[in-house]
């Protein structure tokens, strides 16, 4: 009798383990989820500090390019307003082909393409897309990752007992591109 | 699917490399004790002292190497660590790479060499430094820097580093104390020809076992060291893949280091830590510490 009371007790204390082992792994899957989020929003942050002192070195060079310069402002405006974090990937995106027009701009004229400012910002932009592309791809494999276990037994069962939700993926909507074409026309 | 095997590997390699660090350990220390034991018979000191002071040594190394063993790699290459300024495309390249791997930032270490080559070193990711040679970052695009510095950042997430550069200061405190060894034998020998052989017989006994330790040791070492790093090496170039995805930025890179002829004069007991070979070996032998490139590209282009 004794013993099968004690097979009990061990089956419950591996079975508290292992939801134990679940309930710190999704947790961590989740912070990670929400640092590669709040990763990509430092960037984005970056890259709108990078347009004032972008439009002051472009300015001087270009006096005949007004409109580029007004839709950049416009592009950082709604991406410092935007409230949710979808919208402000959105905006990110508005802005970083805002941005890029006006470097092709400026590849037109010699003189500010030499001018070490340039140069530097033109690094710095690069590398801020870089690193925005390494964080949605580190957001969606986490996400990957979160989904596996919570689509696979037994973490299917924990995942609704923690009620551990649907999260979704990034994706690089048509649409946006499209947006952002017709703008610079 | 293919992905989440993938994890649960370097999730193993991470295991096995700290599994292996700790064992690496225990057995320096016994190796340590053993030969103490060895030195204290042939040299005749008084046993019990001598056996305290060479476990107190070991254990000390033992600490060093394991605090230490990254600072000590970076010194005997000569390294230094990269200006923020001058190097700031590193820095960001670094950066991006980081965030899409989730590593903690590590330190960045510059080496004046002309040949393309890099590593990594240091006990955890926390504590981790990667190091190029300022030929990379003349050479190569920036795809193909991408490529290196992602692969050095897969040795870092797989703890590679941890059990390669414990290898590396054991290999070469191993190797001193191999020389010491034989050389004191050899003196000991001459001036001992004229002594009594009352007690010759035990004698010759020890100097044998002496003389296999001395030989074996190293070669055991290295042995266990070469037959680990080819794998990491593979796996490696997986997860620069798996950071990057562009098999294309390390092929371009390996393509560069195979038309490099030019080899870097460093210590044998770090050469593993590099992504090539730094002597540029070209013929298979037993102590390749690296795959060969071709194969290496082969396997990259097959992804």
């Amino acid at each position: 009798m004794s013993i099968i009371i004690w097979i009990l007790i061990a089956v419950i204390v591996l079975i508290l383990f292992i939801a134990l082992g679940y309930f710190n792994r999704f947790a961590v899957l989740v912070n990670r989820i929400e640092n590669s989020q709040s990763q990509i929003d430092v960037q984005l942050k970056k890259r709108a500090d990078l347009v004032p002192n972008l439009v002051e070195t472009v300015k001087g060079y270009t006096k005949h390019e007004k409109g580029i310069m007004f839709s950049v402002t416009d592009a950082r405006r709604a991406l410092l307003g935007a409230r949710t974090f979808r919208d402000r990937v959105k905006a990110g995106n508005q802005l970083q082909e805002a941005l890029k027009s006006i470097i092709a701009i400026g590849e037109n004229y010699p003189q500010l393409r030499a001018s070490e400012n340039f140069k530097q910002l033109q690094e710095e932009l690069a590398s801020i897309e870089d690193k925005i592309a390494y964080a949605r791809q580190f957001y969606n494999d986490s996400i990957l990752e979160y989904d596996n276990l919570r689509s696979t037994f037994p973490g299917i069962f924990f995942a609704s007992i923690y009620g551990r939700k649907d999260l979704p993926y990034l994706k690089i909507e048509e649409a946006e591109k499209k947006v952002v074409k017709v703008k610079f026309e | 699917m293919s992905k989440q095997i993938q994890h649960i590997d370097f999730r193993d390699q991470i295991a096995r490399n700290k599994r292996n660090s700790v064992f690496l350990l225990i057995i320096v220390f016994l190796v340590l004790i053993g030969i103490g034991y060895i030195i204290g018979k042939v040299i005749n000191a008084d046993f019990f002292i001598f056996m305290s002071l060479f476990s107190v040594f070991s254990i000390l190394y033992i600490w060093l190497s394991y605090y230490y063993s990254s600072n000590i790699a970076l010194w005997s290459v000569g390294a230094k660590e990269a200006d923020k300024t001058k190097y700031r495309q590193l820095y960001n390249i670094v950066e991006g790479l980081t965030i899409g791997s989730g590593l903690p930032m590590p330190k960045i270490y510059v080496m004046q060499e002309e040949s393309i080559n890099a590593f990594a070193t240091g006990r955890n990711p926390k504590q981790s430094v990667v190091c190029v040679t300022t030929g990379s970052l003349d050479k190569l695009s920036k795809d193909e820097l991408e490529g290196v510095l992602a692969h050095e950042l897969s040795h870092i997430r797989n703890y590679d580093i941890r059990f390669i550069t414990i290898v590396a200061v054991v290999v070469g405190l191993i190797s001193i104390i191999a020389q010491m060894f034989l050389r004191s034998l050899w003196y000991g020998g001459m001036s001992g020809r004229d002594n009594s052989n009352n007690n010759g017989k035990s004698d010759a006994l020890l100097i044998v076992i002496g003389i296999v330790l001395a030989i074996i040791a190293p070669i055991v070492v290295k042995l266990v060291q070469l037959a680990i790093s080819r794998k990491r090496e593979y796996m490696a170039d997986a997860g620069s893949v798996e950071i990057t995805r562009y098999p294309k930025g390390l092929i371009g890179a390996l393509e560069k280091i195979k038309n490099d002829k030019k080899p870097i004069k460093v210590s044998q007991a770090v050469a593993p830590l590099f992504i090539s070979d730094p002597a540029k070996q070209r013929f298979f032998n037993l102590f390749q510490t690296h795959p060969p490139v071709e194969e290496r590209i082969k396997v990259l282009k097959a992804m």
